[in-house]
């Protein structure tokens, strides 16, 4: 048995705010970037976070929540996706972005088509597959750039390790499980 | 969004306009015109200096707007978060467009033997647009008057390009002219709803505009005053004729169109 309707929309509607917050955060830090390259990356992986968010806020509607509505994630979480956001140096910022909080989506992505019905909820699944292939583009993107210049590749790996484990600790995003 | 921070603003010119967005060393950011350099070489008509060297300036500054116009597009996605969705996402596309065209322009400047920085630039643009706290104002400054504006500049300087002989920059230049209709043509539907939905969204935008008339007329040249390279800067500027053909794409109204050519010195044709 998969997961229920009201599942399936909490955990598709969070996974939007995520979204949306990803997008603000890499709008916000463009400017602010001294970086061209880091800006043109950042320019095309703002378009690819907000179809993500726009795919899942029209998929929330499907399971019986408002168009594009959004359940804001976790307490845990929303502290860490803030924390990133305040991130001022460059390297800092790639490394938070593209090998902590991707990363550790895809784990969240995979744990739910593995718990979801694959026919039932096909829609879903279809979007979050989608999501999957982009979003691993996104992070092999940033691996290029960080190996043709090094000086983006220099956040500290103490840092990076701890922030990852701190994304993993968080567990279920969804606010509302298990109420 | 409230005025911006203190913090995050500048005077020029005794005008306060938003700082400009973060920049690499390589690149000398100038706050006049005079500090610019164009259209030096005597050898080529006014608006025409297609020596090797201005080849490369052209390209450059063509670059360097597309990287301003992401990091515009990029601020009001941040300042603007209760923006309707829908917009936002006009927004975040237009992001990734502009991020393509910086793209292609330094690829096409590397092609030529130059690289970023090597020209001084401004943030002309930024520093107007960012300033208001207004989107719909935003919109109608810089998609709709620059953008609009650059959809005139392109079309000439794809011809320009064609005319020298170079195929591939004036393709690549026709390339990012049909991108730009879409987002001065999203801007005037988004204001023409924004309008119906609030009335007040006139007077931001009347407000911005001014601004901006304000802005521009303090940034202009002195007379007489020469640029970097030495040219009289009055001398270097020549407005592009209005890219008609274009603005209808763009949904600019008839009677827009036509003041633009009466601006054009073609009044006698649309009156």
């Amino acid at each position: 048995m998969g997961l229920s309707v009201k599942d399936r929309g909490e955990a598709v509607a969070t996974l939007r705010h995520v979204h949306v917050e990803l997008m603000e955060m890499l709008a916000q830090w463009t400017p602010s970037a001294p970086e061209m390259e880091v800006k043109l990356l950042f320019g095309e992986h703002i378009w690819n976070v907000a179809q993500h968010a726009d795919a899942l806020g029209k998929r929330a509607h499907e399971l019986r929540l408002p168009p594009q509505h959004s359940l804001p994630p976790v307490e845990p979480y929303a502290k860490l996706l803030a924390q990133v956001r305040a991130e001022r140096d460059t390297a800092r910022r790639l490394a938070a972005f593209y090998d902590a909080l991707l990363p550790g989506l895809a784990k969240r992505y995979r744990d739910y088509l593995a718990r979801t019905d694959a026919l039932m909820d096909a829609p879903t699944v279809r979007i979050l597959e989608q999501m999957l292939d982009i979003e691993s583009r996104m992070v092999a993107q940033s691996k290029t750039l960080r190996s043709e210049i090094p000086a983006l590749a220099k956040a500290e790996r103490a840092w990076v390790d701890a922030l990852v484990e701190q994304e993993r600790r968080v567990g279920n995003l969804v606010a509302t499980a298990g109420s | 969004m409230a005025a911006p921070d203190p913090a995050d603003t500048t005077v020029i010119r005794g005008v306060t306009v938003r700082k400009g967005p973060a920049r690499e060393a390589c690149f000398t950011v100038v706050e006049e015109n005079s500090q610019l350099s164009f259209n030096a070489d005597p050898a080529y008509a006014k608006g025409k200096d297609m020596s090797e060297r201005m080849r490369r300036n052209r390209v450059h500054t063509h670059m360097h707007n597309e990287m301003q116009s992401i990091e515009i597009a990029a601020q009001c996605i941040a300042d603007f978060p209760d923006a309707t969705w829908e917009l936002r996402l006009e927004l975040a596309r237009q992001c990734w467009d502009e991020s393509r065209h910086a793209r292609m322009l330094l690829n096409r400047l590397r092609e030529m033997g130059g690289d970023k920085g090597e020209f001084p630039v401004m943030h002309f643009e930024w520093n107007i647009t960012c300033m208001v706290d207004s989107l719909a104002a935003r919109l109608a400054i810089q998609n709709r008057t620059f953008e609009g504006g650059e959809m005139d500049v392109l079309k000439v300087h794809a011809d320009l390009w064609r005319d020298e002989g170079d195929q591939v920059t004036a393709e690549l230049l026709e390339g990012i002219l049909s991108d730009e209709v879409q987002h001065v043509r999203f801007a005037n539907r988004w204001l023409k709803r924004l309008a119906k939905d609030d009335p007040r969204t006139l007077l931001h935008v009347a407000q911005g505009i001014a601004f901006m008339k304000r802005v521009t007329a303090a940034y202009a040249p002195l007379e007489g005053q020469v640029n970097a390279s030495g040219a009289e800067i009055s001398e270097t500027s020549h407005p592009s004729p209005t890219n008609v053909d274009d603005r209808r794409l763009a949904e600019f109204s008839e009677k827009e169109i036509a003041d633009l050519l009466r601006r054009d010195g073609f009044g006698a044709l649309v009156s």
